[in-house]
């Protein structure tokens, strides 16, 4: 199975209107140009449906970057 | 008015209702829009351009799309966050138009639901279709 951040970067590139960036375990809404509250959403939706898991408010809140969201992921991909 | 609540909310919940187009709406749709291109008012360039007749207006047919989620799904609460829209064949003055939507995705977290949405005319051909992408307020 390709490793999840490349998994990630399509969705990321496709949401976001930048077919050039690379996604990285650092990257936020801090440092990836048009990462908004509003593309935010639709992120997590892309990422939910694709991944078929679901994630709670206060999961997401405590993500400070991709890193962490991979990590997460992965906990919910393993006991599914 | 439809008033769901988030809880209310389902995948597959529908709805769905009927307009007729008439002259008076492109004629409103070109005042507040300004557009002003001849396709939809002048019917023989209509006619020129292979069409039977002046053309509906795609965005006005697709404000019906607000009217879906504003009104029916989820209605009352509401908060239209996104839509792309596919203008697969012309409508005209007089078609009856059937305008659909159904919940296809909610997401938990965000309390943002996704609606695919469609509209044919009365001959069952499809006008557009629709990924509508709403929130849901408290009130």
């Amino acid at each position: 199975m390709p490793n999840m951040l490349s998994q990630l970067e399509p969705i990321f590139r496709d949401i976001l209107d930048n077919s050039r960036l690379n996604l990285t375990r650092e990257s936020n809404a801090s440092n990836v140009a048009g990462w908004d509250s509003l593309a935010h959403i639709n992120l997590i939706s892309a990422i939910e449906q694709q991944f078929g898991i679901g994630f709670t408010l206060g999961e997401l809140q405590e993500l400070k970057n991709v890193g962490e969201m991979i990590d997460l992921m992965e906990r919910k991909l393993a006991i599914r | 008015m439809n008033s769901y609540r988030w809880d209310e909310l389902s995948e597959g919940l529908s709805h769905e209702f009927e307009v007729q187009l008439t002259q008076p709406m492109l004629t409103d749709f070109l005042r507040l829009s300004g557009d002003q291109n001849p396709l939809h008012t002048d019917s023989e360039f209509a006619r020129h351009a292979g069409f039977r007749d002046v053309v509906a207006y795609g965005m006005l047919t697709s404000a019906l799309y607000s009217a879906l989620v504003g009104v029916y799904l989820p209605g009352r609460y509401c908060l239209l966050h996104g839509i792309n829209v596919d203008f697969v064949n012309p409508s005209f003055v007089g078609d009856h138009l059937r305008v659909t939507g159904s919940i296809t995705y909610l997401n938990q977290a965000y309390r943002r639901a996704d609606v695919k949405a469609s509209i044919h005319n009365g001959d069952s051909q499809l006008i557009s279709r629709a990924k509508i992408r709403v929130g849901v307020h408290e009130h």
